[in-house]
């Protein structure tokens, strides 16, 4: 990101903090794909990613005017997306507990035609077989994320998340192999 | 590796796809009426009904709890008295 760029990013965030809904908008509009994406690859449905991008971006709005550094608005945002798909997971989880459902219910597919490629399949599959960190530490790495804003992200140091991103680069390339096999 | 590569492309633009037009307005609502007084105050009634919930189970607990002990000690104080009148008998 160029510092012209940066710049016109803090002034929108700036402006979000003051209450300005157009700026708030304009947030929404320039991030609004790279966040859906982010949500889908680590819930991998993608019936849920509209309603968590829309959940992700509330808490932005509510939250924004306690951002104490708007040119940390990505790192923060990814951060706020990140904890959302965790929890979104978590709830999810408990949820199973309390309604258990028959095992022919439990993994529905994606409806026909959602999913159209056999590349894009085997990646969802093969980031299925990871934990949902992982699959968030995959995601923010790709949405250009350094190791130190992604270490303040999960709270731990550079080295733990060099490791860990190796790991899960390595069980993804397997997984990925064995199901483009 | 190209593959995984372009298969994060396609993993994106699913995803960017599943977004329908008037999104930004749909999010801007919502983030409206979750600050609204009405939710709040549905939210603190929430939150107080909860709280109501809670000291009356408390009180219950309390209540029942002090009643057990009483009967107990009065059990107790009964049997106390047999084995006293047993002991003078003996």
């Amino acid at each position: 990101m160029d510092e012209s760029s940066t710049t016109t990013l803090g002034d929108r965030v700036r402006r979000a903090q003051r209450g300005d809904e157009v700026a708030l908008r304009e947030l929404i509009v320039s991030y609004q794909h790279r966040v859906a994406g982010f949500a889908y690859a680590i819930t991998g449905r993608s019936d849920s990613v509209e309603d968590l991008a829309q959940m992700v971006f509330v808490k932005m709005a509510r939250a924004i005017p306690r951002l104490k550094a708007p040119e940390q608005f990505e790192p923060w945002l990814f951060r706020l997306a990140r904890n959302t798909c965790i929890d979104h997971l978590r709830r999810q989880k408990l949820r199973r507990i309390f309604i258990p459902f028959a095992p022919e219910h439990e993994n529905v597919p994606e409806p026909s035609g959602a999913v159209d490629a056999e590349e894009l399949d085997a990646l969802r599959h093969a980031l299925a077989q990871l934990r949902p960190k992982d699959r968030a530490l995959l995601a923010l790495v790709q949405e250009g994320r350094s190791h130190a804003e992604i270490a303040e992200t999960f709270g731990t140091s550079v080295a733990a998340v060099k490791a860990r991103l190796h790991r899960a680069r390595e069980q993804l390339r397997q997984h990925y192999q064995s199901d483009e096999n | 590796m190209k593959t995984e590569n372009q298969a994060w492309v396609r993993l994106r633009e699913h995803a960017a796809a599943q977004i329908a037009p008037g999104f930004p307005d749909r999010v801007l609502r919502a983030a409206r009426a979750a600050s609204s007084p009405l939710f709040i105050a549905h939210f603190a009634m929430c939150a107080v009904t909860a709280a109501a919930c809670l000291v009356a189970v408390a009180l219950y607990h309390a209540r029942a709890s002090g009643d057990e002990d009483a009967q107990s000690l009065a059990g107790w104080g009964e049997i106390t008295s047999q084995a006293s009148d047993l002991e003078q008998g003996l």
